[in-house]
């Protein structure tokens, strides 16, 4: 996803009402970040485990959080996801940097890459993967589940290499 | 002392603050001796009480929060010190119940007996106490009181027979009624 749209998919979410961003770093979401902290609302975090953690916290606290990272932390958060955030009914939007969406990524996001939408079908997280033209849609649709208090997963997919 | 013993014992003390505490027993004991509305009972993700009791530090600066951890459980997300001594609350207050095991799985060892995790917290920006009898316990949650934290109390335990019964809310009920808790 191209720098200008990033930043206006950061804004968008913070001007609608999402007021904390906690995750781990991905390069494919690295302008998004960049806004964030431009914002001073971004905290950085060890692990993503621990995000989801501290963003459970500031949700039940009644402040709308998002949770951000590549698909290898998202397989790290399994059982974070399913005996946390789906246990107690916590509403957060995970966005989710999709590594090995290309197949000639790095040899190490090649088997996550393949596995990230049966892994999200797994778990019956609620997703959309979303581009240049759908951002601001899939962005009101998660909106508008967390307001239901149901957790989602916007996808960010990695179309390029480096 | 054992666990069942200084649970009673701080949850008398802090009365109605908002406590987050970790699966296993610790969350077991703490429903058995003071089930409140303020109590957040982390049945599953062990580990992340610390995270979760940051979370709400950092949104509710006017309450003082506390996370009943275990040994185990804090061992297993050791970052999560990192990201507090980072943000340093002031109004965080992070007890461990250390019997240096995992009694809630069968008594296995943990490190805290080989390593210092006093050493990890204080070099984290955490303000770091030791104790180890009832009297100790009593007194150094009159002393906190007044100092602004993160503050860590490491409570030395012996492992007991002692099983609290299993926490008979709904996750959802529990969520609810600790979220309800802290609006006022």
């Amino acid at each position: 996803m191209k720098e200008l749209t990033q930043k206006q998919v950061f804004d968008y979410l913070f001007n609608n009402g999402i007021e904390n961003f906690i995750g781990v770093p991905d390069s494919t979401m690295k302008h998004f970040i960049d806004q964030g902290f431009k914002k001073n609302k971004i905290l950085i975090t060890t692990r993503e485990d621990e995000a989801i953690g501290i963003a459970v916290g500031m949700t039940l606290s009644q402040s709308s959080s998002l949770v951000f990272m590549q698909n290898a932390g998202f397989a790290n958060s399994l059982s974070t996801i399913t005996s946390l955030v789906q246990l107690y009914k916590i509403p957060m939007i995970f966005l989710i940097g999709w590594r090995g969406f290309l197949k000639n990524d790095a040899p190490e996001h090649t088997k996550i890459g393949k596995i990230q939408p049966k892994l999200l079908q797994a778990l019956s997280l609620q997703s959309k993967v979303i581009n240049e033209k759908n951002w601001r849609i899939s962005c009101d649709w998660a909106l508008k589940l967390i307001k239901e208090k149901k957790p989602c997963a916007l996808i960010l997919k990695r179309d390029f290499i480096d | 002392m054992i666990r069942k013993e200084a649970i009673n014992i701080v949850a008398e003390k802090i009365g109605n603050q908002p406590i987050i505490s970790a699966n296993g027993f610790i969350s077991r004991d703490l429903f058995d001796a003071y089930d409140r509305n303020s109590n957040f009972y982390m049945i599953g993700s062990m580990g992340l009480a610390s995270s979760i009791g940051l979370g709400v530090a950092l949104k509710k600066t006017k309450k003082k929060i506390f996370v009943f951890d275990g040994d185990g459980n804090i061992l297993m997300n050791l970052g999560s010190l990192i990201t507090i001594g980072m943000t340093k609350p002031k109004n965080l207050v992070h007890v461990i119940f250390d019997n240096s095991s995992h009694e809630s799985t069968g008594g296995q060892p943990t490190a805290t007996n080989k390593i210092q995790l006093s050493k990890i917290a204080k070099s984290s920006n955490f303000k770091v106490f030791q104790v180890k009898t009832k009297k100790q316990l009593v007194k150094i949650f009159q002393k906190i009181k007044l100092i602004p934290g993160p503050i860590m109390v490491i409570v030395k335990i012996e492992k007991g027979e002692v099983i609290s019964k299993r926490i008979n809310i709904e996750p959802t009920k529990i969520k609810n009624r600790f979220m309800c808790s802290l609006k006022k």
